[in-house]
């Protein structure tokens, strides 16, 4: 693997010199299709959130969009989107002057229409205006920050807005034309019970959105509830957590949604099937995270995104104030970026695939990365496999329900770490 | 010299009452060593031995002393191992003596160390010389020393010399009394040479040197010599003695201690206690002679799998100049390979591995320490046994025995009554109780060495804030219900923490280190059961609950690098992990477990 170490402040006068990093610069090569952009801009920081992000101050919001429209400008030659992704931070907290900057821009440099545009939401920051803006502009899809929709647990995790607003938000999305709309939701909150769980399922589900994302609550270091995790104002109940996502499979299950991912559902509809027909990916399934979970090239723009291209994973400076100051002198702020070997980066693949419910097909694994599953993983599909945590198909190898549930362990064992015995040779791993 | 004219005389003291500063007052009362080149403490050479305030090795001196009576005498002191781990290699110096100087500390009294020492000189029938020392502290009580002399020794108090090592005061009384009181040698009457071979050590330049007191004849360069026990014939190259550094002399005679060397190139060569002898004209070797048997035996194994060799090395550096210790290769399924170690005891299990670390910078790590047991089958054979992992099936064991030790406890009356629960909890019993003074009490029990091998003399250390002191020498083996204790996980045994206990103790021992086990292994994605088995019979248990899940909650884009580094961390951990049946421990638990139990 190559490194490129971080390049340190002194240095961002003096133009990166290394490979690698003049790989990940934008040179001619075939178009990338997936673009994300990242705002590090919220309210007020919750208190699990381990994201780039932090509450604007001064006029650096209008410094950062000037500068992203800059780091378009950077990579527009080479960027022909078919999904946008506007994640953060929180990209509703652009004014509408502010997004029509940034819509121009897109639009100036024939990056859109995009046939799945994500912008993310907080309920607290929407105004139909900004809904209708940025849907005539090509948005098409919204994922609303919602987390929880118990007051006392919004609360807890520092939300900025409130259950009413969640509901009202949505009417206001729909009102607007939206059609693909995704809640994200937390489970296993301090405090939060299977009750309170069960009923925020219920609410949600009526509401009636394309997509759902519910996740564990993850104790990220450096974040307020990891301190009280730590500092042992609370106790991890793991059974609880259990029973919440079992609950949570069984009941979106029925109610017409689909799993895909670890984390992700959505419904199927044969008619408005709108972007691709997988066999085992539901219609309203977000086509731009598929797209990481496949190993697709993709941009990443703003302070802290990570891209994937030309082979080269590279991620920009997690500083704002750098990464508008580079980009002021008309470069891009990268921090760092690696290239791994073919093996090591079709382990890779192979491990994030897992997460998905589909699986990996052996003959898409093989178009994408040139190695063959049942050649260089067979033992490991085995091993997976017996413990029934894994299943093979004719054309296809995926988690089984309980498998899911150990995709970190079950991915582990299909990685191909770089310098480690394993490499080159005939893989032996233990679960 | 003529015989007439030489002492030879070994120093018993307990640790701190001044052994080392009084031998250096006679060196430079003496004149063996000029003042100027005095530097403290001439006789103790290694750190180890200094801070343990213990010698391993015999230090034997050539002093030239003018008496009073004008006459010219050589003083030969045998500075003695000083514990009893090293009993043999003790009675084999004290052997080369007629006499002891039994130093006692004014302020402190007689300590068990003494005690143990004390008896070994007296069946040697050496003449004991006692000192008191340290009469210039003001809390010094003189009578209280020469009564304690009387009450544990049996010494008649009022024949002890008093003195000041660090003042200088008595020394010159006290090389008076070496003189008058301690019996100069007597040839054997025997028809030709024999000396005694009471220590070696190795030296890169002339190869294993040889300490010996000659008995009879006398010792030139050029000599044809053999050993009977070691059964070798060497030509002497040199015979010298030490002031303290060696210098060579001309010939060694009766009576005389020194050095020889010849070409011998491992000290495994030369068996202590064993009688150089004339090779065409043999005399009858001396009394006395043992092979040296290790009392305790553990593995040691070195933490990083690489340093095994490493470690052999190492190891066959050490018994360069220590010719007790013992190894063989052993391996283990949890820690790998190692070495199977024999030590005379536990002090000298501990100085070998605190020398593996801090001399060779090993990190290593021991497993529980077995004593020797005797295995007495129903076919009427008998096996010894040292490793629990080759204790032959029960049903064909008629009984075991195991090594008893009498151990001498000294302390304050008010510990007495933890000091003989700690000893009953050890399975040991009380034999008698002395009175040394107003504050002390001495207790001698019979205890089963594998009771006192881990952490006895804490415990009293503990028990007596310090006060207290202990010592012990073998006493015979008796029968013992002993069972082989073994620690299993799902079902497979953890060969590392297999150990012969007493039955009475097994089930908290088992306990114990079940509970320890328990904090230690990683949870897995099945449930793991921890238990401790007494031949088959489980007696304790304990569950690591299975992990119910192991996956990141959310994963997108811009985590996948970190997260597969996190991935490719827990992958490599893993293979450093042992697999025991299908459970993976990582090295590190055994260790920890291995440290505290
Ligand atoms: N006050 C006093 N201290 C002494 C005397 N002899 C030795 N010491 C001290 O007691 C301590 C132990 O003495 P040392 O000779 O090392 O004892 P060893 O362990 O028996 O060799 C040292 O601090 C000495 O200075 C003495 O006669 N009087
Ligand atoms: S709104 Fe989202 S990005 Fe902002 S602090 Fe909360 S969780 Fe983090």
């Amino acid at each position: 693997m190559i490194t490129v170490a971080p390049i340190s402040f002194a240095a961002a006068d003096i133009q990166p010199t290394t490979s690698v990093l003049a790989a990940a610069k934008t040179l001619p090569g075939p178009l990338v299709e997936s673009l994300y952009i990242h705002v590090p801009f919220c309210a007020h920081k919750c208190e699990y959130c381990a994201f780039y992000s932090a509450p604007p101050s001064g006029d650096v919001i209008h410094r950062y969009v000037h500068a992203l429209v800059k780091e378009l400008e950077l990579v527009a030659s080479r960027a022909r989107p078919k999904t946008i992704f506007f994640g953060g931070g929180t990209p509703s907290l652009l004014t509408l002057k502010q997004w029509e900057t940034v819509l121009e821009a897109m639009h100036r440099l024939q990056l859109l229409p995009a046939a799945e545009w994500t912008v993310e939401c907080n309920p607290a920051t929407l105004s139909i205006d900004k809904a209708r803006l940025l849907r005539s502009a090509g948005v098409n899809r919204i994922s609303m920050g919602v987390q929880s929709l118990d007051e006392s647990l919004l609360d807890r995790l520092g939300r900025v807005h409130s259950r009413e607003m969640v509901f009202r938000s949505y009417h206001l999305l729909r009102d607007a034309g939206f059609r693909n709309i995704n809640i994200d939701l937390m489970f296993a909150i301090p405090g939060q019970t299977l009750d309170t769980w069960r009923k925020t399922i219920d609410e949600a589900l009526s509401l009636g959105t394309e997509h759902l994302s519910c996740y564990e609550v993850i104790y990220e270091e450096d974040t307020p509830l990891y301190e009280q995790l730590k500092a042992g104002e609370f106790d991890v109940d793991e059974a609880l957590a259990c029973s919440m996502y079992e609950v949570l499979v069984d009941c979106l299950a029925e109610n017409g949604f689909q799993q895909y991912e670890v984390a992700n559902f959505a419904r199927h509809s044969t008619s408005e099937a709108e972007v691709c027909q997988h066999p085992f990916i539901p219609s309203w399934a977000c086509q731009h995270n598929l797209g990481y979970w496949r190993g697709l090239d993709s941009f990443g723009l703003g302070p802290s995104a990570s891209e994937y291209v030309d082979g080269v994973r590279s991620k920009n400076w997690s500083n704002t104030d750098l990464w508008i100051t580079q980009l002021e002198r008309g470069r891009r702020a990268k921090e760092s970026a690696e290239a791994l070997a073919p093996l090591s980066r079709a382990g890779e693949l192979a491990a994030f695939g897992l997460r998905m419910n589909a699986g990996w097909s052996f003959t898409e694994f093989l178009a994408r990365t040139g190695f063959d599953l049942r050649h260089d993983w067979s033992e490991d599909m085995e091993a997976l496999i017996s413990r029934n945590w894994a299943v093979r198909g004719e054309d296809r190898f995926h988690l089984t329900r309980d498998g899911i549930r150990f995709a970190d362990a079950a991915g582990a064992c299909f990685l191909r770490p770089e310098g480690s015995a394993s490499q080159g040779s005939k893989p032996k791993s233990r679960i | 010299m003529d015989a007439a004219h030489i002492r030879n005389f070994s120093i018993i003291a307990h640790i701190d009452h001044g052994k080392t500063t009084l031998s250096d007052r006679l060196l430079q009362r003496t004149g063996t060593v000029a003042d100027r080149e005095m530097e403290d403490q001439m006789l103790d050479a290694m750190d180890l031995e200094r801070e343990r305030g213990i010698t391993i090795k015999a230090h034997p001196v050539t002093m030239l002393y003018r008496a009073k009576n004008g006459e010219e005498y050589e003083l030969n002191l045998i500075d003695t191992p000083g514990h009893v781990d090293f009993a043999y290699e003790v009675s084999r110096s004290l052997s080369a003596c007629e006499g002891a100087l039994l130093i006692i500390d004014a302020a402190q009294g007689v300590e068990a160390q003494t005690v143990a020492n004390v008896h070994l000189a007296m069946k040697q029938e050496l003449q004991i010389l006692p000192v008191i020392n340290k009469i210039d502290l003001p809390h010094a009580n003189v009578p209280m020393a020469q009564q304690q002399l009387e009450d544990v020794l049996a010494i008649p108090g009022d024949t002890a010399l008093l003195a000041s090592a660090k003042e200088g005061i008595g020394i010159e009384e006290i090389l008076e009394a070496i003189v008058a009181r301690i019996p100069a040698p007597k040839p054997t009457g025997a028809k030709s040479l024999q000396a005694l071979i009471f220590d070696s050590y190795f030296n890169t330049y002339k190869g294993v040197v040889v300490l010996v007191r000659v008995f009879n004849g006398e010792l030139r360069p050029g000599m044809m010599v053999k050993m009977p026990h070691s059964g070798k014939t060497v030509e002497i190259k040199e015979v010298g003695s030490f002031n303290p550094k060696p210098y060579i002399r001309e010939k060694l005679e009766v009576g005389e201690t020194g050095y020889i060397t010849a070409n011998i190139k491992t000290p495994r060569e030369v068996k202590v206690g064993d009688t150089i002898l004339d090779s065409k004209n043999p005399a009858t070797p001396l009394p006395g002679f043992q092979e040296i048997h290790p009392m305790v035996f553990s593995g040691i194994y070195p933490i990083n799998p690489g340093d095994y060799e490493p470690l052999k090395v190492a190891m066959s550096k050490l018994q360069l100049n220590d010719s007790a210790l013992t190894y063989q290769t052993e391996s283990s399924a949890a820690l790998g390979f190692g070495l199977r170690c024999g030590f005379l005891g536990l002090l000298h299990m501990e100085i070998v591995q605190e020398r593996l670390r801090r001399e060779f910078e090993m990190d290593i790590i021991a497993t529980y320490p077995s004593v020797v047991y005797r295995v007495q089958m129903t076919d009427g054979t008998e096996k010894e046994v040292d490793n629990p992992a080759f204790l032959p099936d029960v049903t064909y064991i008629e009984q075991i025995l195991e090594p008893v030790v009498k151990a001498f406890v000294i302390c304050p009356n008010d510990s007495i009554g933890d000091m003989m629960s700690l000893i009953s909890e050890k399975r040991g019993s009380i034999q008698n109780t002395e009175t040394m003074d107003a504050r002390r009490v001495m207790l001698s029990a019979r205890i089963p060495l594998n009771e006192i091998l881990i952490d006895f003399h804490d415990r009293i250390k503990s028990l007596t804030k310090g006060y207290g002191s202990m010592d012990y020498e073998p006493d015979g083996y008796d029968p013992s219900d002993m069972v082989k204790l073994d620690m299993m996980v799902n079902g497979e045994v953890m060969d590392a923490f297999s150990a012969l206990v007493h039955r009475s103790k097994a089930e908290n021992r088992g306990r114990a280190i079940a509970a320890k086990l328990k904090e230690v292994i990683p949870r897995q994605q099945y449930q793991v059961a921890i238990q401790a088995a007494i031949g088959g019979k489980i007696v304790a248990r304990e569950t690591v609950s299975a992990l119910r899940k192991d996956v990141t909650a959310k994963c997108y884009g811009g985590d996948i690098s970190r997260k597969r580094k996190l991935l490719e961390k827990q992958r490599e951990g893993k293979k450093r992990m042992k697999a025991v049946g299908s459970v993976d421990i990582p090295q590190e638990a055994f260790i920890e477990v291995l440290k505290t139990s």
